[in-house]
């Protein structure tokens, strides 16, 4: 594993998620997140107050194993695979929003955004992983 | 094509078996403590074609990573990825936490069981478990993404 390449690629990837997850849940989606039933997500102020360091730690942790797994089974490819990766990973994501409609009283609307935007979202996260952490990025350990 | 069905039939009856004892058994009286989080049972029920529709998603994605770059390295690469994607979850989670009241027991004991499904892929190989079931069914003759050192 090239270790400074796989970091590059890391940071990239998660400034990347966190602007694009502030525009698409904090601006795209506010007003179908205020529709949804009261009680369902926690207050504004609240999360900003005492919860937005475990969103900031979970988009880090998520975007570090999204990068580890690519970087060390599948490096390579350029930005082309590492897009392929993305939409699969998001395949995997959406399954698991449909879970999440049927148990919790979520809107055909969320839902949907979610689907796309998760696609988008991975897509050119990965693309952004592949194209950092390329074949020829190889030659170091 | 026929390991791909067969790994991928394999992955869900295991998924949806284990589903159905975490969240539908273990974690039964914790998700009861919220019930402003979730549907009614009835309204589950007539939406449980979501649920299974979304665990098939979960495999078929699982399986395709797995093939498409992954397969190479046999039963230990299937747990390897199932723990790395789990791990992945786990952040995801943390996210679902910041944003919606979930009590953080019900999002430790989700990721303690998440983790422990793959966890079992390593330890018993077999029609029980996902990766290791992936692992050992699904093993073409070579990744269409290049492999990279590890």
């Amino acid at each position: 594993m090239n270790w400074k390449k796989f970091f590059i690629a890391f940071i990239a990837a998660f400034v990347f998620i966190f602007i694009f997850e502030w525009i698409f849940h904090g601006i795209v989606l506010k007003e179908t997140y205020a529709a949804l039933p009261p009680g369902l997500m926690r207050p504004a102020e609240e999360f900003m107050k005492h919860f937005f360091h475990w969103l900031v730690l979970g988009q880090l942790v998520f975007v570090f194993f999204f990068t580890m797994i690519f970087a060390s089974f599948a490096g390579g490819g350029g930005a082309g695979a590492g897009a392929r990766y993305g939409i699969l990973v998001a395949l995997l994501g959406f399954g698991a929003n449909l879970i999440q409609f049927a148990v919790h009283p979520l809107t055909t609307r969320v839902l949907g955004f979610w689907g796309i935007g998760g696609l988008i979202e991975l897509a050119i996260a990965g693309a952004i992983i592949g194209a950092i952490y390329k074949p020829s990025s190889h030659t170091t350990t | 094509m026929k390991r791909f069905i067969v790994a991928f039939l394999a992955a869900y009856i295991f998924i949806f078996f284990w589903g159905w004892l975490l969240n539908g058994v273990l974690l039964k009286d914790v998700y009861a403590q919220t019930p402003n989080l979730w549907r009614s049972q009835s309204e589950m029920m007539s939406l449980f074609h979501w649920i299974i529709i979304g665990q098939a998603l979960v495999v078929f994605a699982f399986v395709m990573i797995y093939a498409s770059g992954f397969a190479g390295g046999g039963v230990i690469a299937g747990i390897r990825l199932g723990i790395l994607l789990e791990i992945a979850a786990i952040g995801m989670r943390m996210g679902f936490y910041a944003v919606q009241p979930f009590p953080g027991n019900l999002i430790v004991y989700g990721s303690v069981g998440g983790l422990i499904e793959m966890i079992i892929v390593g330890a018993i190989v077999g029609a029980i478990i996902v990766g290791a079931i992936v692992g050992a069914i699904y093993k073409p003759g070579a990744p269409s993404f290049p492999p990279g050192p590890s």
